[in-house]
Parts: C-alpha cells; sequence; structure tokens
C-alpha cells in the first residue's frame, strides 16, 4: 500500500481555519487537474488479489485515495427459503466504513451501488455454471476518493476472478465527469463535487460487450459519443492491468 | 414471475422480429396512454397514468424547509417510490423494496441532472424562497398500483404530469432582513395565489427493450420476461440527453448503446408530444 | 367543539344518520385474479385479490381449508400530512388481521383446501373509516375473484358525538376522541363478524350506535350488490349472448 508523504507532526493540533470546497479550476492552455494530471489521464492504479484469506477470493484495489477490498465467497448453497433455480444466483452487497467519508458515516448514501454492482457483473458470469447455489460479493470502501462505484466494480471481477468464478471476461469499470465543457476522466471527489454530469461504462474488452451503463446530466449525442469511446479506451487499458495483475498472480511462487 | 411456455416464448420472440407484437402493436409504439390530474386532492399536485395494464399514481407535496448548507441557493427534490402488493404478490412485505429503491434511484438520475444541477428537469433554484434560510423541499411520491411492464416510463409521465399540475403557493417574506444569522424569517403562505411550476424541462423516460435483435417500446411484462437487456433514457425537449441507465445483465456492443440512443431520441420526439397533449386534456377535463 | 350544528348538520353537510357518498369500481388491477376501488366520500382504497393459487410456504398450508393472508398499506401521500412510514408497523399489522379475519370468517375457505388466497388492501387516500372501506374493497375483490363466499361482508362506522349518533364517521370526526364502532356484517345471514370500539359508552346508547352502524352496513351491501350486478351485466353484454 502507498506510503503516505509529508511528516507526521509530533503533537496534534486541529486545523483551525475551515476549508471552503472550491469549484476546481481547469487551465485549458495546458490541460492540467488538480492533481497534476491530464483531462484523459487515469489516475495510477494498484491491484492485488487475495486480499482477504478467510474469503473464496478477494481484491484490494486502490486508485489515488479511493481504496476498495472485495471479497467474494461460494458458490455455497441457496437459502433454504429460496424457491429452486437452475441458474446460480449473485448476491452483491456494497458498505462504507463510517471512516471513508470526510463526513462520518455519508457512504450510506450510496444505497443503489448494490444494485448497480450487480447489474454489472451478471452478464459477465457464466451463471449456469453453479445451478442452486450463491455466489456473494462483498465490497467495502475504505477511503472513498472519487469514481468509488467504478473502482468496486473493477475490483470485484479481479475478485471473482480470484475466487475461480466462471466468467466470460473481466469487466473493467470507468467514469468520466463533464465540468464545464471539459470531460475529466477517472474524477477524483473534488471534481466530482462539481461536475454538470457524469458518466459511468462497464465493459468485457475481449467481448466488446458494454455491461452498464450510466448517465447523469445533461447531454449531447455527439457528447456521448466522445464520452463513450473515452471510456471504451480507458476500460481496454484498465482491463490490461487487471489481467497482468491475475497473471503475476499466477506465476509468483505460492507460499502453502 | 411470468410462467410462459416455449410454445408462447417463441411466439413473442417472433412477433417481435416481424414488427408485430401479440396485441398488435409494431415494434416503436406505445399502448394507449390514459392520465388523470388532481387525483389526490391533499397533494400540491398529483397524476394517475395508465399504459395498457400499467397504472401509477405519482404525487408532488410541497413543505417548506430549511437549504442544504452545500447548496444554500437551492430547494431540495426526494423523490419514494413504492411498488404496493396489489402489482404482484411479490411486492408484499418487504419485496417491493428493491425494485423501488431501483426505481426512484434511476427516476433521480433521469430528473435531477448532475450534482451541480446542470441540466436538471427540475430547476432547483426555483424552489428557493429566502437564500440559506427557507426553501421548497418538493417530495415525490409515485405509487405502482398495478403492473404490466415499461414502470419506470410510466412513472417518469406520471411524475411530469403531476409536476405540471402542481401549483405552489405563493409565499411572502415578511421580515426578510431578520437581524440574528441564525434566525428563520417570517414568511407567509398564500393560500389563494398558486404559482404554476414549470415543466417544460423535464424530460420523459423512454426505454427500450431488447428482445432478440430488435428493440422496442413500452414492453409489457411477458415481453420484458423476454429482454436480454434494456436501456432507460431520459430526454428533453431540446432531444438532449438528461440520463440513461441500463438494465438486464446480458452486454450490449458499443455501437448498439449509441443506435439505441439514437433510435430512443427519435421516438421520445413523439412521445413528449402525445403526453403533452394528453396531459393538457387531463387539465382541461379537471377544470371543468 | 361542535360536531353537530343546531340545525342537525355535520361538520361536512351531512346528517347524523347520512353516509357519504359511495362509489365502487371493479377491475382496477389487470393483473390480479380480482381487484376493486372503492370510495367513502374523501377515503379511497384499492383491494386486489390473487388466488386461490398454491401455498407459497409449505409450512402454512393446510389440508383442510384455504390459507387466508392480507396485507394492508398506506401511501405515503394518502394522509394529510407526510410521514413516511415503514412497511409493517404496528398499526398496519392490526388492520391486516383485523380484515384477514373478517375475510376469512365468510370465504368458503373448506372448499379450498391447500390452497392460498392473498388479499392486498392500498390505501391511496384517508379520511376516517379506511377499516370500513378496505374490507368493502376486499369483499368485491373477492366477488371478482370469483371466490365462494357464505356473503358479502360488508362493513360501516359509527360513532357517538355531541349526544348524537354518527354514522360513517370521517377523519375530524374519527379523531375528535370519542367513541367509535366499527361493524363487519353478513346482511343475508344477518350475523356479526366484525366489532370494534374505541373508548367507552353506556350501553342502552352503544346497542343504537351499533344498530346504526348495522343500518349503514346493510346499505353498503345493497350498493355493492348493484355495483356487482352492473358489472356481471357488462360481463354478458360484452360476451354478446
Amino acid at each position: 500500500m502507498s506510503s503516505r508523504a509529508g511528516t507526521t507532526p509530533s503533537t496534534y493540533s486541529p486545523s483551525t481555519q475551515k476549508k471552503k470546497p472550491q469549484k476546481p479550476t481547469f487551465n485549458d492552455s495546458n490541460g492540467v487537474r488538480s492533481d497534476g494530471r491530464g483531462f484523459y489521464q487515469c489516475r495510477p492504479a494498484y491491484l492485488k488479489t487475495g486480499a482477504v484469506s478467510a474469503a473464496g477470493g478477494s481484491a484490494y484495489a486502490e486508485f489515488g485515495n479511493t481504496k476498495v477490498i472485495v471479497s467474494v465467497f461460494g458458490p455455497r448453497e441457496s437459502k433454504k427459503a429460496m424457491m429452486y433455480s437452475n441458474v446460480g444466483r449473485l448476491n452483491c452487497s456494497v458498505s462504507y466504513t463510517p471512516f471513508a467519508t470526510q463526513v462520518r458515516g455519508q457512504g450510506s448514501e450510496h444505497k443503489e451501488y448494490s444494485s448497480v454492482l450487480h447489474k454489472a457483473l451478471e452478464g459477465a458470469i457464466l451463471l449456469e455454471s453453479f445451478p442452486k447455489t450463491t455466489v456473494d460479493v462483498f465490497a467495502l470502501v475504505m477511503e472513498s476518493g472519487g469514481s468509488d462505484l467504478p473502482v468496486i466494480i473493477s475490483c470485484a471481477s479481479l475478485a471473482l476472478a480470484d475466487a475461480g468464478i466462471m466468467m466470460y471476461d473481466l469487466v473493467a469499470a470507468v467514469s468520466l465527469s463533464c465540468v464545464g465543457p471539459s470531460l475529466v476522466i477517472d474524477p477524483v471527489l473534488e471534481e466530482e463535487r462539481w461536475q454538470d454530469g457524469s458518466l459511468m461504462l462497464t465493459y468485457m474488452p475481449c467481448r466488446s460487450e458494454v455491461t452498464q451503463l450510466a448517465v447523469n446530466g445533461e447531454w449531447t449525442t455527439p457528447k456521448i459519443h466522445e464520452g463513450m469511446e473515452l471510456c471504451l479506451d480507458a476500460c481496454k487499458k484498465l482491463a490490461g492491468i487487471m489481467r497482468s495483475c491475475l497473471k503475476e498472480e499466477a506465476d509468483s511462487p505460492s507460499i502453502q | 414471475m411470468v410462467g410462459l411456455s416455449v410454445g408462447e416464448t417463441n411466439f413473442i420472440r417472433g412477433g417481435i422480429a416481424q414488427d408485430l407484437r401479440c396485441d398488435g402493436r409494431k415494434r416503436l409504439s406505445y399502448r394507449p396512454i390514459h392520465i388523470d390530474t388532481g387525483v389526490i386532492p391533499q397533494a400540491n399536485g398529483s397524476a394517475r397514468v395508465r399504459i395498457g395494464g400499467t397504472d401509477v399514481i405519482a404525487s408532488v407535496k410541497a413543505e417548506l424547509g430549511r437549504p442544504n448548507s452545500a447548496q444554500p441557493g437551492k430547494g431540495k427534490v426526494s423523490i419514494h417510490i413504492d411498488c404496493s402488493a396489489t402489482a404482484a404478490p411479490i411486492f408484499q412485505g418487504k419485496g417491493g423494496e428493491a425494485l423501488s429503491t431501483e426505481l426512484a434511484a434511476d427516476l433521480q438520475r433521469c430528473l435531477l441532472g448532475g450534482k451541480s444541477g446542470a441540466g436538471a428537469g427540475i430547476d432547483l433554484s426555483s424552489l428557493s424562497i429566502v437564500e440559506g434560510k427557507v426553501c421548497w423541499d418538493l417530495y415525490l411520491d409515485g405509487l405502482v398500483v398495478s403492473s404490466d411492464g415499461n414502470m419506470l416510463d410510466a412513472l417518469g409521465a406520471a411524475i411530469k404530469a403531476a409536476l405540471s399540475n402542481t401549483g405552489l403557493p405563493k409565499v411572502n417574506v415578511i421580515a426578510a432582513d431578520a437581524t440574528s444569522s441564525g434566525d428563520q424569517p417570517e414568511v407567509d403562505v398564500s393560500d389563494e395565489e398558486f404559482l404554476q411550476f414549470d415543466t417544460s424541462a423535464v424530460p420523459v423516460i423512454v426505454t427500450l427493450t431488447k428482445v432478440g435483435k430488435h428493440y422496442i417500446v413500452d414492453a409489457t411484462e411477458e415481453e420484458e420476461s423476454q429482454m436480454s437487456s434494456a436501456m432507460s433514457i431520459s430526454i428533453n425537449r431540446k432531444g438532449l440527453i438528461c440520463g440513461l441507465t441500463k438494465r438486464g445483465g446480458a452486454g450490449v456492443d458499443p455501437s448498439i448503446v449509441l443506435d439505441m440512443i439514437s433510435v430512443a431520441k427519435n421516438v421520445s420526439e413523439n412521445f413528449i408530444n402525445v403526453l403533452d397533449s394528453e396531459i393538457a386534456a387531463a387539465e382541461a377535463r379537471e377544470e371543468e | 367543539m361542535e360536531f353537530v350544528s343546531p340545525e342537525g348538520l355535520r361538520l361536512d353537510g351531512r346528517r347524523p344518520l347520512e353516509m357519504r357518498q359511495l362509489r365502487a369500481e371493479i377491475g382496477a388491477v389487470s393483473k390480479a385474479d380480482g381487484s376493486a376501488v372503492f370510495e367513502m366520500g374523501n377515503t379511497k382504497v384499492i383491494a386486489a385479490v390473487y388466488g386461490p393459487r398454491e401455498v407459497e410456504n409449505r409450512a402454512q398450508q393446510m389440508n383442510d381449508q384455504a390459507l387466508v393472508r392480507c396485507e394492508y398499506t398506506m401511501a405515503n401521500f394518502s394522509t394529510g400530512d407526510r410521514v413516511r412510514k415503514p412497511k409493517g408497523d404496528r398499526r398496519s399489522t392490526e388492520i391486516s388481521m383485523v380484515i384477514r379475519q373478517t375475510m376469512e370468517a365468510c370465504i368458503m375457505t373448506h372448499l379450498m383446501p391447500r390452497s392460498q388466497i392473498d388479499i392486498f388492501v392500498q390505501v391511496l387516500q384517508a379520511d376516517g373509516g379506511t377499516r370500513s372501506a378496505c374490507i368493502n374493497a376486499a369483499t368485491l375483490a373477492l366477488a371478482d375473484a370469483g371466490i365462494p363466499m357464505r356473503d358479502l361482508v360488508t362493513s360501516c362506522s359509527a360513532g357517538y358525538l355531541n349526544t348524537t349518533p354518527l354514522l360513517d364517521l370521517n377523519y375530524v370526526e374519527d379523531s375528535a376522541g370519542g367513541p367509535d364502532v366499527t361493524v363487519g356484517y353478513l346482511p343475508k345471514l344477518d350475523k356479526v363478524t366484525l366489532l370494534q370500539m374505541d373508548s367507552k359508552l353506556p350501553l342502552d346508547t352503544f346497542e343504537s350506535v351499533m344498530q346504526l352502524a348495522i343500518e349503514g352496513c346493510k346499505a353498503v351491501a345493497n350498493y355493492l350488490r348493484e355495483v356487482l350486478l352492473e358489472n356481471t351485466k357488462q360481463l354478458e353484454y360484452r360476451r354478446g349472448s
């Protein structure tokens, strides 16, 4: 995990001045964002499988300040109360740690994330390969630093792969924000707060299929085209990183 | 759940492939839409929308509240959807909750625009009364009474109709220059003068359901059970896309996504006109 | 507070022994086996019946009779001020149970063993007397679903305010805190299946108030019968015989 820059102060002193939220300024001439990235540049991704030893499969993802752990359990027997089903069930749940957000406990606002995660993944999994059983996907956001949902989805598909659940392809997810006239990919929290619109795309690159697409705010058709192109391109690159992460894990001599 | 035999499934799929659906419609035509406004007397605005066998009621209630400290110049809107057990037995108890929250989140995405408020169908700054002190809290409640597919479009239409039926009471600020910052200014809510709510920017939602290789609008429950994926696109009068969500697990090719968007855009023009004339007719009937 | 003016008129302009306007409509929910809308003045409820069908939970299956289940829910916008109640609060649970017991008493459950009948009632507008309206709507929906019943069970409430017995209380009269008698009645069999009362009432007045409520039930039953007859005529006409 990344080491924190700057020295730790020896004594604790609460900061007296309150930071006022300010609209991020974009310097269009050089196209540099507040954290030094270009408009179409993603944050550096750190991915690692096998973060939770008790789970069937797990993955840890860190994109800038966004840190997520996903653990996958199963396939295990569905609850007795559930009706017979000849395809497997996928159960997704996204939760936030109380300290994940700047204001404590704000993470509970994202109730719909669980269902979006489910919709994004179900198309990638060969559910018919495990009838009568359930696969549980639990995602925990440890720190929310913007673009949480795409990070959760990418991390969850990595965890599923680590658990050995059969999938058609890895699902890579990328979001972008529309701030004023410009599109910025993989926005941080500050940029998300001021966005006029957002677009999230989850994509299976090998099959060239979009499993989930969510658009927010006012868009013209050409702009959607542009945004989707950007996201597709980023998804392909991200999938490459995810794939190499899995390969590395497989190549490394096992500790057992 | 719809239980369909293999024969029925083939019939539905085959019909869609040949552009002739079970009820005689073409792929891109709607069932007859019937709108009633003012159905809930206690609310500030309400509407009931029936599209075929789907029957939804939406109500708008306005209450005075305090604006969010982060957005002092804006009112608040919250959307709640309930799926009544009358619509289907699986909605009893907490059974409808998952679908209700999903529908509410989709509607929120389609109606309220981005975080900064750009492209919102409901202009939040028009709900502000005294900046940072008093604003309108709009509660949009939707109730699904009977469901036969295409619930999101029906709810979107019902909310649009309910909003155009809404009259917000005129508020006079009596003591606007409250001396201490903590004081709530005194306001007087008029019960005679009402301000009509502007709904020209409220988008409509068009859901394209993909069955086989083709897309259909306004799918019935039987048709929805055959879908591989569905795309709900909300489009306003200017032809701009205000929100988009995808349902159904199956993936689609990016080029198909773009094609679906352009088809939805064409369909929406007609749909907006139909809705507006139906809403106008309903309002006229109510006034009689 | 004065609930009956010296001229003998109530707050909403009715006479003490006058009911609110009734309106009923059969077949509001297309997918249900039977459904109905019932209005009593400003109170408006929808009932839908699913069944008889296979029992969902095998443990609840009964080999000699049908399982009757009922759920009562209030819409968020049904009351004057908007309060968001969670589903299954105490009041809803109690009313669900009352409706279930009343309907169970009139359905011939022994004819449909090992099956389940679901009754869902949804309150769209509440202005007093919701449980009566729900029972009346449920009766119509059951009749529409073709479920065998001993009789059309109907319900009506009556109260006693300003030393006057009042038929069919509205919300304002109901919340005055006076006695409120709700009766469920089988008109053909002349039997009472439901009797509830809040507050206290002398025994002799109770009898007259209850009698008044029963009269109300009979009036409702007459109306329901008319609606059902009209509906059957319509169906016959559509069939073309």
